[in-house]
């Protein structure tokens, strides 16, 4: 085998890679820094998308839609966590059954998850209907649907496979001995969990929830489905892209989007890079 | 069994039965007579799915969907096996460098990737079609089939290849007659992955289609009009479409994790 064989195998991939990847992200780019006219673009650099992409009403919104992925993220990442727990060290030959749970669940409509939420949670939803019926309420609970809650739970729910399988990934790389030493050493279950088995799955939980964060982030149809008057920074973008017809200022906010998350990744690497084996 | 195991089951048995119900219940309400999708169910019947396939753009939007995932499918399939076989050949820190960089597209948020692929498109003067769709979907089903093909290669066993080069085979012929078919059920399910990603794929699509549809942007359009069970019947296709490939796939892969 010749040295230069891998390159000639790796290069149609890498062609899609740079002609749908690189070069569209880097004329984006370009793009928002030009200005919308009338029906043109004007192909001048100046930076008032992303003044723009930043104050005001986008302000208030890019707030909300931060605490909603970071929730989002954080509950995704914690549930996974013990998911994939329960999995490794609980389950037994019933793991197994878990793990095919989450693989199959990774699968099968993004957009029948939300919908089916939405059945779950409307005014005339499953849920209502059941609390109703039990007498339990006599009015529907509105605030079911159509609120930041409801947004939260539906992408926890849609991200929530793609969390476990991370986490367990590298859950199953701890030893045993390891952790029967410590506990042989005295450690209590919580010492052993925060001791051993948190640091050792650093890898999967950063992955599971940068994943969780940059996917609840950059979301708008479910915020359009199930959110309300729940407005995220995804539903301005694509806005830009539909009726508003303003691709510079879409692509200033796809960079703000992007740029926020590079910090979320930078403070949740040197965060968990806090947390060692003990 | 100790009163902590039973705790642990139930955690188990409540996070299954909330992972599964949303899905199962979308399939359920396809196969009830009520126009309104709750219990209590009275018959069950299957007059959505009549009224499903008696919609005008249903054909379509259908054959759309099988033609874009077919077309995706053998795409990534070559394109992604023949890279996948060329980072067997390096070291595993570079492959796994290399595999990560082509990984990017799956970091990003699907709107953000969508706007910039049409932006592209549009640039270069390329009319919205099919053909901007599948385009835009070898972007994210090339990864996939990449990491199985790969996750494959490294439990290879290469003297085989080596003997047939040996005995004089072109490297190409080698690849046909003896790698390919020992790795061909991996391929196939790496294969059967992107086609299951191409047909559940709506952010995307919806940017990068212009007029025409695939079931879920149909199901899109009928979300946005009115709550009716169509919507769970066209739902359920595309549930067990994209599910039952990923079946299939896991079979054929063998693969964990």
């Amino acid at each position: 085998m010749t040295r230069r064989a891998p390159l000639v195998l790796i290069a149609p991939s890498l062609a899609v890679f740079v002609t749908l990847f690189v070069a569209p992200f880097a004329y984006f780019f370009l793009m928002s820094f030009w200005k919308k006219q009338r029906f043109t673009i004007e192909r001048e650099f100046n930076l008032d998308n992303y003044y723009a992409a930043v104050t005001d009403e986008n302000l208030e919104i890019g707030i909300n839609t931060l605490i909603v992925a970071v929730s989002v993220a954080l509950t995704t990442t914690i549930l996974g966590f013990i998911y994939a727990w329960i999995v490794r060290f609980k389950a037994g030959n019933w793991g197994k059954a878990l793990l095919f749970v989450a693989l199959v669940t990774l699968f099968g409509g993004y957009l029948m998850k939300i919908y089916a939420w939405k059945t779950i949670l409307g005014n005339e939803g499953v849920l209502n209907t059941a609390l109703q019926t039990l007498g339990l309420i006599d009015e529907p609970i509105a605030a079911l649907l159509y609120s930041p809650g409801a947004v939260i739970v539906t992408l926890t729910h849609f991200l929530l496979p793609f969390a476990i399988l991370p986490i367990y990934g590298s859950m199953r790389s701890i030893s045993d001995i390891e952790m029967e030493a410590a506990r042989d050493l005295g450690a209590r279950p919580w010492q052993v969990l925060a001791g051993i088995i948190v640091p050792r799955c650093r890898a999967g939980i950063v992955t599971a929830f940068l994943f969780a964060f940059l996917i609840a982030a950059g979301d708008y149809i479910t915020p359009q489905l199930v959110g309300g008057k729940l407005t995220m920074t995804g539903n301005m973008i694509a806005l830009q892209f539909g009726q508003r017809f303003n691709w510079p200022l879409g692509a200033a906010m796809s960079f703000v989007v992007l740029t926020t998350a590079l910090f979320v990744i930078a403070a949740t690497h040197s965060l968990m890079a806090l947390w060692r084996p003990r | 069994m100790t009163a902590n195991t039973v705790i642990w089951r139930i955690v188990a048995a409540i996070f299954v039965f909330v992972l599964l119900s949303p899905l199962l219940l979308v399939i359920l309400f396809a196969f009830t007579n009520r126009s309104l999708a709750n219990f209590p169910i009275e018959h069950l019947s299957f007059q959505w799915w009549g009224e499903m396939v008696s919609h005008r753009q249903f054909a379509a939007a259908f054959w759309n969907s099988l033609i874009v995932g077919g077309v995706v499918g053998v795409i990534s399939a070559v394109v992604g096996t023949a890279a996948a076989m060329g980072f067997a050949r390096l070291p595993p820190r570079q492959a796994g460098i290399g595999i990560a960089i082509l990984s990017l597209p799956l970091m990003m948020p699907p709107l953000v990737l969508a706007v910039s692929l049409l932006t592209a498109f549009v640039s270069v003067g390329m009319t919205l079609s099919l053909t901007t769709v599948i385009l835009s979907h070898l972007l994210f089903t090339q990864p996939f089939v990449i990491l199985v093909v790969y996750a494959r290669m490294t439990a290879f066993d290469w003297r085989v290849v080596d003997s047939a080069r040996d005995l004089g085979a072109s490297p190409f012929r080698a690849f046909l007659t003896v790698t390919l078919p020992i790795i061909q059920p991996t391929v196939i399910g790496a294969a059967l992955f992107a086609v299951a990603l191409s047909i559940d794929d709506f952010v995307i699509t919806l940017f990068t289609i212009g007029e025409g549809n695939t079931l879920p942007i149909f199901v899109w359009g009928m979300m946005r009009t009115g709550l009716k069970p169509t919507v769970n019947a066209i739902g359920t296709l595309i549930i067990l479409m994209s599910i039952g490939l990923t079946l299939i796939a896991l079979w054929l892969t063998r693969y964990r994790g």
